[in-house]
């Protein structure tokens, strides 16, 4: 048997430091943390894994990235955005560039956008393109999305019109 | 223990116990339809090396969560729209696919279920997604189910894709 001088002090301050002075606080602290945890990562700060080569080279496959969920509460979203499109739920979505705003008309020429007839400046693009695609016009509640891998065949190559309901926030890190 | 805190307890806990088992009891419409969703996710997969018997069972089991009449509509981008009509139709189209495939994972995720004021139709809205065999990532589309109610059971009248970029 141990002499409780020489365990006593080691074992309290484990027990500080692992429980707290008071346990009944460090509870509550704890629970206030899960729930604080829960609502930012279901409401706030969405997390996803990108899979997939549509976002290359700027969003790798397997990277983990955050979606902000808030990040259109004040403003609309904006050309050159990355977001996150749901299906019918936030299980899987797409995470896509907004290359077009409502109203406008969108076309690809030569492997550029072209907005309202004018080439669109888009410095992310880091691969070679060649599409053509006629003018589409895009409608007042519809942001018009296309991944940065343009490399990618045109029918293989997911994109188009996603109605602003879809939009779950921006991602964000 | 204070008698009125243990009597609260019971209260509590019995209460618990009641309203589980009502709902076990007397599921709701929308929790029938998924539990239906989740078992025709089950048998649409196909398990590896699965033998010529089990293709067959399950391939009518499959045909047996749709109403007699039921259309299915795929239309994705790149492929030309195909519409199948009827459990006939439907079982051809499943043994095919059970032909040609030696291993699929099917799952249905974000479920939402909306039962008609006369609980006897319902629409559900998900997202399906199918992995092949090879495949590191699944192929996802959106549907939308019509059910309808027949006796006890909810059949499927109706399923085509949604388009979720237009």
């Amino acid at each position: 048997m141990e002499p409780q001088g020489a365990e006593g002090p080691k074992h309290h301050w484990v027990r500080r430091a692992l429980i707290g002075r008071d346990p009944a606080r460090t509870l509550v602290r704890i629970f206030v943390w899960i729930i604080l945890i829960l609502v930012i990562r279901s409401y706030m700060l969405l997390p996803i894994r990108v899979e997939g080569v549509s976002m290359l080279p700027n969003y790798k496959e397997n990277g983990i990235h955050f979606v902000n969920c808030l990040a259109y509460v004040f403003h609309p979203p904006q050309r050159g955005d990355v977001v996150a499109i749901r299906y019918s739920g936030r299980s899987v979505m797409l995470c896509k560039r907004i290359v077009g705003l409502p109203g406008e008309i969108i076309s690809f020429r030569d492997g550029h956008v072209e907005i309202n007839g004018a080439p669109l400046d888009e410095p992310y693009l880091k691969r070679p393109c060649n599409w053509d695609h006629s003018a589409e016009l895009i409608g007042p509640d519809e942001y018009y999305v296309v991944g940065d891998n343009r490399s990618m065949d045109f029918d293989q190559h997911t994109k188009g019109r996603a109605e602003r309901v879809r939009i779950v926030g921006k991602v964000v890190l | 223990m204070k008698t009125w805190l243990v009597r609260l307890v019971l209260v509590g806990a019995l209460g618990s116990i009641g309203f589980w088992a009502w709902g076990f009891l007397f599921p709701s419409p929308e929790r029938v339809i998924r539990k239906e969703l989740d078992a025709l996710a089950r048998i649409a997969s196909i398990a590896p090396n699965e033998a010529p018997l089990t293709k067959l069972a399950k391939t009518q089991k499959l045909v047996s969560f749709f109403a007699g009449d039921a259309q299915v509509t795929v239309d994705v981008p790149g492929r030309v729209t195909q519409t199948f009509n009827g459990r006939e139709d439907l079982q051809q189209a499943a043994l095919g696919a059970r032909a040609l495939l030696n291993n699929l994972q099917v799952q249905l995720l974000d479920v939402l279920v909306t039962v008609g004021a006369d609980k006897q139709y319902a629409v559900a809205n998900l997202t399906a997604t199918a992995t092949l065999p090879g495949e590191k990532i699944p192929e996802v589309q959106e549907l939308k189910m019509i059910f309808k109610k027949a006796d006890r059971d909810w059949l499927i009248t109706s399923v085509e894709t949604v388009k979720t970029l237009r």
